[in-house]
């Protein structure tokens, strides 16, 4: 809107009613840009005000919101990413979901800041935006198809100047597989928390933009002198400079095994051999199957694999990845060091529509409980099913996906797996969300971020401590100090919500913290968006995102480790770790307390009036 | 009778070891210059002076080279002793005194030479910084000596001195501080070379020192932030948080790095880590090894009787989300937050990097009133991490831990010390600094 008051913003809220057939366009009230920024921030805050926390995630009460910022769509560093917020059916919390690739700016050039999506159709369809308009298209041809079957064929549409990009799901989202991912750019996903399951209970599969409006910066000479330093800092840090260009995300596979950190056999220790690490590290991909590597939106950094692989059938196939995640979580966490196999069951995935860190903490799950003789041949489709079976890797994919045999109990993701044989003990998740590929017993700071983060165990919603723990530089922090890691954590924390507000990409914080991003934001916007300020939007969606998760139903007794971690220990450094249930007390209680929030972990009355939080449903 | 004692063992040959090794690479002392003294009673009840042997490398001391001689009278360790200690044992005769030490403080010196025909007694020392101020006294006094070494005129004058100052400056020379532990006459030391430092500092920015000193001595409530707390001589040994090893050893670790540096003076400065409750808390940040200081858990809620150090701690956290902080007193930080453009009559706001790096790690760093309230230090810090208070030092945050709030001050001191240099030589820094900076 060229009236509105903020620059850097259009103004425009895109409001689809699937259940109504109708699409509308709502203005953006200033004063939510103002607390919430954008992104994340903005996202939860439009959430919350949308649907009962309470409702059922695969209904029609459930919403999905994406919101862009106002660094899209200009030069800033990484910023083309959007990020996805819903009730996840996977966890019964909040899903905050966040994708890089090319769709979150063009999102934003199609004249939009946010696009609310609410109600289910009775039959596939799918939302075309241009700018002006959008529309509500019968999808029926596309039911079934790939996600990168669904991105070319409409992206054929894209017109000189113009390109269309697609947000889309595959055959895993529309059989409602509670960890099925959402797609963009063919391989860039928003992985976690099952938001492609939320699209298929719509019947939505795909959102296409087409757009070109551009961004005006308010204050040019404040937003360069941020983006000045952030690009001269990114050239300097070795992470954003070199190591995720040349190795991508996998590079990190052998730095973290030296930490201690490398889980292995559904998080049973991080013991493996050299040479098995070897053979999955980053340097072997860039031997091995890399092509080129690739970027998102603006990006310097480059970590994108763009890889090849012999199939199967001995076919050359092409894709992306896998990433560091992928290649531990379907990799060592099942026992297996197959990079072409990890690859080839990453491709499917991706195509699929899975989140591959939850496929892979599901599956490794389903092992242990093979391993114990809790899975018994008649529920293993045949398949050997024990640590290291690469071929089940594989195969499992698609019968997931399709919930098929034992894929249709893998869909339900580890924790319902385990409890249905009655052994929920052996899911390694955090409310019901796979954990990431750092072991939390190697960390206290990353095992506290587990337990607090708003989506369960998420390192990128948790804090990614372990930037801390390996590439912090002048940030590194102790381990395991119970003293520093509920404060560290917090900030950590922080950061992402700001970086996942500001429609930027995690790894930018290798390199810098949230000043360029201040300078940048204020440029942009002309308004004051200080690094007070900004702390102060962190910590009000910190709550906000608290208050939706009580309001779902979550209590205190949700933030804690699957009591593995607490009860067997893994060596790090010559010492025997884990974390005992009286440390995650205590690190628990003090991080309550470092939010502001009361012993039950819930946000006080004051701390809501002090942050501006408004209306709240009690 | 007592019994001459040659190989000293033991806290006491490490205390020595320790300050020799730490005044050594403080360059306080050239490879064998100096000497220090303490007086003690010994195991056997006697009053006793225990000092370093003459011509010892006071960087590599070895038991043998710590003298232990009677307080009383000239006995045969005497012979071993540094050729100061005549003066050494009548200052430890000034009551309250149980320590005294002798370096080449050579900022200070070359602060305070000059070129008048001699013999003539040389104008005392002003120093312009809040800590020679404070624990030093306004005035330090300069006294020339036609032997300035070992002499009797100078056993004679400096105990005079030190009776009335904590330090006093051989003309040309070195200096002489006295302390109840060695570690305070070090610490002393130290604070009259930064005194010196700032002062040298202020020279090569072409600053009128004169006109300084004037608006100090003037009214030094209003040149100086908050006073730093008196020394405090014992406790050093404390530590409270012996069970986060992990933190403990970034608080050793920076310490050390702050002493060496030369980020802050022996035992001025405070950094901290906070954690929910409580506030681990080095009120001594600049510690070598070996050496050490307190370190303390203190309450995270402020106190009544918090000093003024520890009160700017926690209105930090209480005003913020960050987890380490550090004060340090970088001298060269000190004398550029008192420079003012050519043409301009009040010094600058802002320090502004004209090297590669510095410029792009900062854009600026504020400088602030010294009587800048807690509100608009905390403002600041959110915005550059570290600001330079005029008259009172360098603070500086992190948000994660100590490491990373060290790279502040560390780098604030290559910034100003380019910046210096540039203007030494000439150069015009308004040119030099990047265009964008005159928004910030």
């Amino acid at each position: 809107m060229p009236d509105y008051p903020i620059s850097g913003y259009h103004g425009r809220v895109l409001v689809a009613d699937l259940g109504r057939g109708e699409v509308r366009t709502e203005a953006l009230a200033p004063e939510l840009a103002l607390d919430y920024l954008g992104g994340r921030g903005l996202a939860t805050r439009i959430l919350y005000d949308t649907i009962d926390p309470a409702c059922d995630p695969l209904g029609p009460d459930n919403a999905f919101v994406i919101a862009s910022s106002p660094l899209v769509g200009t030069s800033a560093p990484t910023a083309g990413r959007g990020h996805m917020v819903f009730k996840s059916p996977l966890t019964g919390v909040l899903g905050t979901s966040n994708s890089g690739g090319t769709w979150g700016a063009a999102f934003k050039s199609a004249g939009f800041d946010v696009l609310v999506v609410k109600g289910s159709a009775a039959t596939p369809v799918m939302i075309d935006v241009a700018p002006g308009r959008a529309e509500i298209l019968p999808a029926d041809d596309l039911w079934g198809r790939t996600t990168h079957e669904t991105n070319d064929l409409l992206a054929a549409a894209s017109e000189p100047g113009r390109p269309a990009r697609v947000l889309c799901i595959g055959p895993a989202g529309e059989n409602l597989v509670r960890f099925a991912a959402v797609a963009n750019d063919r391989n860039r996903v928003y992985g976690r928390s099952g938001a492609g399951a939320v699209w298929g209970s719509k019947k939505l599969k795909a959102v296409r933009v087409r757009g070109r409006e551009k961004i005006a910066v308010a204050d040019k000479e404040r937003f360069q002198s941020g983006l000045d330093q952030a690009l001269y800092l990114m050239k300097q840090a070795p992470v954003t400079k070199r190591l995720l260009r040349d190795l991508g995300t996998a590079g990190l596979v052998e730095l973290i095994n030296l930490i201690a950190m490398l889980p292995h056999k559904n998080f049973q220790d991080c013991v493996h051999r050299e040479e098995d690490v070897e053979r999955i590290s980053g340097e072997t991909l860039a031997k091995t199957l890399l092509e080129k590597a690739g970027s998102c939106y603006l990006c310097p950094i480059g970590c994108q694999r763009h890889t090849r692989v012999a199939g199967r059938d001995g076919r050359e196939e092409r894709g992306e990845g896998p990433e560091y995640e992928t290649m531990v979580l379907m990799g060592p966490l099942c026992g297996i060091y197959d990079i072409e196999a990890i690859t080839r069951a990453n491709y499917r995935a991706n195509e699929l529509g899975l989140d591959t860190m939850s496929y892979g903490g599901t599956l490794a799950c389903a092992m242990e409980l093979r391993e114990r003789g809790l899975i018994g041949d008649a529920d293993a489709s045949g398949l050997d099913l024990t640590f290291g079976d690469a071929r089940a890797l594989e195969a499992l994919v698609a019968l997931t996906a399709r919930r098929e045999g034992l894929g249709a109990l893998l869909a339900e993701g580890a924790f319902r797996l385990a409890e249905r044989f009655g052994h929920p003990e052996l899911a390694m998740t955090v409310k019901k969300l796979e954990i990431p590929a750092y072991d939390p017993r190697a960390s206290f700071t990353q095992a506290l971020g587990y337990m607090t983060s708003p989506s369960g165990a998420c390192h990128l919603r948790g804090g990614y401590a372990v930037s801390l723990a390996f590439f912090g530089g002048a940030k590194e922090i102790p381990r395991f100090s119970l003293l520093q890691s509920p404060i560290a954590i917090r900030n950590m924390q922080n950061i992402g919500i700001l970086q996942d507000s500001l429609g930027v990409c995690r790894f930018t914080g290798y390199a810098f913290s949230s000043d360029p991003w201040a300078r940048m934001a204020s440029g942009v916007t002309g308004r004051d968006f200080s690094v007070a300020r900004l702390e102060e939007i962190e910590n009000r969606v910190a709550s906000l995102e608290r208050l939706f998760n009580l309001e779902a139903g979550a209590t205190a007794a949700d933030d804690a480790l699957p009591a593995r971690f607490a009860d067997v220990p893994i060596v790090v450094e010559g010492k025997e770790r884990r974390v005992s249930r009286e440390d995650q007390d205590r690190m628990k209680r003090d991080y309550y307390r470092v939010r502001g929030w009361d012993a039950g972990g819930r946000p006080t009355p004051e701390l809501l009036r002090s942050l501006r939080i408004g209306k709240v449903r009690r | 009778m007592s019994v001459p004692k040659w190989r000293a063992t033991g806290a006491l040959l490490r205390e020595f070891q320790a300050l020799g090794r730490a005044s050594l690479l403080n360059d306080v002392q050239d490879s064998h210059s100096g000497n220090m003294a303490v007086r003690r009673t010994n195991e056997r009840g006697e009053d006793e002076i225990v000092i370093t042997a003459t011509g010892s490398q006071k960087g590599d001391l070895e038991p043998s080279q710590i003298c232990f001689l009677s307080a009383a009278a000239t006995d045969f360790g005497y012979y071993k002793a540094s050729s100061e200690t005549d003066i050494h044992a009548r200052i430890l005769k000034l009551p309250g005194v149980r320590a005294s030490m002798h370096a080449h403080l050579k900022d200070l010196i070359l602060a305070t030479l000059d070129d008048a025909p001699k013999p003539a007694k040389p104008p005392d020392f002003v120093p312009v910084d809040p800590l020679a101020w404070h624990h030093l006294g306004g005035v330090i006094p300069v006294d020339w000596f036609a032997v300035p070494s070992g002499s009797p005129e100078l056993a004679r004058v400096i105990p005079e001195r030190l009776a009335e100052h904590p330090l006093t400056i051989i003309f040309g020379h070195g200096a002489m501080a006295k302390g109840r532990s060695l570690r305070e006459a070090f610490f002393r030391l130290c604070v009259g070379n930064y005194a010196g430092a700032v002062v040298r500092a202020l020279e090569r920015l072409r600053i009128d020192v004169g006109a300084v000193r004037r608006a100090v001595t003037a009214d030094p409530g209003r040149a100086f932030a908050a006073p730093p707390a008196p020394y405090a001589a014992e406790g050093d040994d404390r530590s409270d948080f012996r069970d986060e090893e992990e933190i403990l050893k970034e608080f050793v670790k920076a310490g050390h790095r702050i002493f060496e540096s030369r980020l802050s003076p022996f035992h001025t400065g405070s950094m901290s880590v906070r954690g929910v409750d409580v506030m681990l808390y080095a009120p001594k940040a600049s510690m070598p090894r070996d050496v050490g200081g307190p370190l303390l858990s203190v309450p995270l809620a402020a106190a009544a009787d918090d000093d003024a150090e520890a009160a700017v701690h926690k209105a930090i956290y209480a005003g913020s989300d960050f987890q380490s902080v550090m004060h340090c007193h970088v001298a060269e930080a000190e004398a550029s937050a008192r420079y003012a453009y050519p043409g301009e009559s009040v010094p600058a706001d802002r320090i502004v990097p004209i090297d590669a790096e510095g410029s792009f790690l900062y854009l600026v760093i504020p400088v602030l009133a010294p009587d800048v309230p807690a509100a608009g230090l905390i403002r600041a810090l959110h915005e550059y991490k570290v600001a330079v208070v005029r008259g009172g030092g360098v603070w500086a945050v992190g948000a994660q831990s100590l490491s990373e709030v060290l790279h502040h001050p560390s780098s604030l001191r290559e910034i100003c010390i380019y910046r210096i240099g540039a203007v030494e030589r000439g150069l015009d820094l308004r040119r030099m600094e990047p265009r964008k900076a005159s928004r910030w």
